[in-house]
């Protein structure tokens, strides 16, 4: 190979900052007023974090500890270690009146629902694996029945857009279930990456040598032996590119989820700008914080796939 | 060599094979095979010896006919086939190593699996036979880092490793480096002087010559003719295995 000449990165960052010129530039013309100041608030509180009443109910004071108890009834609520109280010993509250507040930084609404993002993207991404295991394996058996159970799966949930999967699981199975909205979540999200999960694995055990399965058997070994000691660990080796492709795009598919009464990343960014006048700002960061997501997750399994080359 | 017992370990009556696809492979095939004895099989690309060799132990389903092997009726519905593949250790002419384990882990995996062996077992069982393949020192290596000799005599120490009544090799040194096919052309004579039952897919006129107890000619899915190798390679009689010696014979 010829080397390189540096002339052309040269290019790619004279480019890199046109593009951004000509953002900036746009921002300009329309009068933009750029707050990145407020931005930090949204990820990190300093202010102290507000406790406000679930329900109706009288209050009892004491100390840093408030106890609520309901005026329709019910058990009382206690309350720790608040701060800052702001209301009194015997008083009525309403609910969503602020009881006080709790000093130090908390996480700001955009750190929260990253958080959210987290736990829907690993619970979703768990499910899939396994889902996408069992249906993979099922699109290779012997078995007719569990070959063709195994492709109409897949060919259902490639064939029809993720959103519309989504307000059927949330809206439909969602109600007659009655399930939370991460729940429901983590649900459409699990079976819709498993299906694409399935076509993986599909793939990565067509690409492990006929002779693999045939020495296995030819030694005793069940099907499913071969199969779990053989083909199964050569074909997730041979797959794993692939399955981190699909494990970064469920993190992505995730912001999906807003459409439910779920506060993810992207429906705390919505929820902000709807609130503020600096909807750049806020969807500059939340990109961000996906891309750094997603990063961390393709610089975990290029480790791993390097670990693995090794041994 | 030596002398193989009268008892018959595999009777094959009659078999014939038609693939899927309508090729027919076998037609009304029968061959015994004692107890201790040597059988290589020979005959022209595509006459039907490694669909033989794998009726024996069931990796290809029969059309007709019955496999007897050790009392057990091999193709017979209610039959056990992994049961009866832990009698018979195949080889295969492109290793089918495990590449994703070590030497030793090839060895140990279908005992622990099929015959339940502890770890313990299983790794001293290996070490051995990894040795007496003259791979002691290789144990660690996987398939990548070794030759396909290597590799080969590996393969035979892993079918070794279920204790099976019989060897089955299809063409075991065809895929090899000329210099490398020695190697383990000396394993599988050393095997048939232990006496072990051998079933031998081989173009090594050599090794048949030297080694069998009796040279099998095949030729378009037929049995043609069988002999001691004395008589076989001096066959001036029969039509098709003279044309086919002439071929693969040095003049
Ligand atoms: N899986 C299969 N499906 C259909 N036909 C097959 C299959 N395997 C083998 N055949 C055909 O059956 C016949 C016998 O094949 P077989 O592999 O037993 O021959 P062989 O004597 O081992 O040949 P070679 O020396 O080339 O290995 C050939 O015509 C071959 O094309
Ligand atoms: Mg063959």
């Amino acid at each position: 190979m010829r080397p390189e000449n540096p002339a052309w990165r040269l290019l790619t960052v004279a480019l890199v900052l046109l593009i951004g010129a000509g953002l900036y530039w746009a921002t300009i013309k329309v009068n933009y007023q750029w707050r990145w100041d407020r931005v930090p608030e949204y990820l990190l509180m300093t202010g102290g974090e507000e406790v406000l009443s679930p329900v109706d109910g009288t209050v009892a004071v004491s100390g840093k500890q408030i106890i609520l108890t309901p005026l329709l009834g019910g058990e009382p609520q206690t309350f720790p270690q608040i701060d800052v109280v702001q209301v009194s010993d015997g008083e009525i509250v309403f609910a969503n009146n602020t009881l006080g507040k709790k000093a130090g930084v908390t996480p700001g609404p955009l750190l929260v629902g990253l958080w959210v993002t987290l736990q829907i993207s690993a619970w979703s991404l768990v499910f899939a694996l396994v889902l996408g295991l069992i249906a993979g394996l099922g699109r290779v058996s012997a078995n007719p029945a569990a070959r063709d159970m195994a492709a109409i799966y897949v060919e259902l949930i490639r064939g029809t857009p993720l959103l519309v999967q989504m307000f059927i699981v949330y809206f439909f199975l969602g109600t007659v279930l009655n399930l939370s909205g991460f729940v429901a979540g983590v649900a459409a999200l699990s079976v819709f990456t498993g299906a694409y999960v399935a076509e993986i694995v599909r793939s990565g055990i067509e690409g492990v040598s006929k002779g693999q399965m045939e020495a296995a058997r030819s030694l005793g070994m069940s099907h499913w032996q071969a199969m779990r000691h053989v083909v199964l660990p050569q074909a997730l080796k041979r797959s794993l590119p692939a399955l981190a492709g699909q494990s970064i795009n469920l993190v992505k598919d995730s912001s999906l989820v807003s459409i439910m009464a779920l506060t993810d990343l992207t429906k705390a960014g919505r929820e902000i700008v709807a609130s503020t006048f600096s909807p750049f700002e806020v969807w500059f960061t939340v990109a961000l914080m996906y891309l750094v997501l997603t990063g961390a997750l393709s610089v975990f399994v290029r480790r791993l796939e390097k670990k693995m080359a090794h041994d | 060599m030596t002398k193989p017992t009268t008892e018959v370990l595999i009777d094959a009556r009659e078999v014939s094979k038609v693939y899927p696809n309508g090729t027919q492979a076998l037609t009304n095939v029968s061959l015994q095979v004692r107890r201790g004895e040597v059988v290589c099989i020979v005959g022209p690309s595509g006459s039907g010896k490694s669909t033989l060799l794998r009726t024996l132990n069931a990796m290809e389903s029969i059309t007709s006919g019955e496999v007897i092997m050790d009392g057990l009726n091999v193709h017979a519905p209610k039959t056990n086939l992994n049961e009866v593949r832990t009698h018979a250790g195949m080889v295969f002419q492109q290793f089918n190593l495990f590449p994703h384990k070590t030497a030793l882990e090839n060895v140990m995996l279908a005992p622990m699996q099929v015959l339940k062996h502890t770890l313990d077992t299983a790794r001293a069982n290996a070490e051995k036979l990894l040795a007496k393949v003259g791979l002691a020192e290789k144990a660690q290596s996987r398939p990548s880092q070794l030759s396909g000799g290597q590799q080969q005599r590996v393969a035979i120490a892993r079918a070794l490793a279920m204790q099976p009544r019989v060897m089955l090799f299809d063409e075991p040194t065809s895929a090899l480096d000329p210099e490398k096919v020695g190697e383990v052309l000396e394993v599988m004579k050393q095997l048939a002087l232990e006496g072990m039952t051998m079933v031998v897919v081989t173009h090594e006129m050599g090794f048949a010559r030297a080694v069998a107890n009796r040279v099998v000619f095949m030729d378009g899915g037929e049995l043609v003719y069988q002999d001691a190798p004395e008589a076989f390679f001096s066959n001036a009689q029969h039509e098709r295995l003279r044309s086919f010696l002439g071929q693969v014979l040095p003049h």
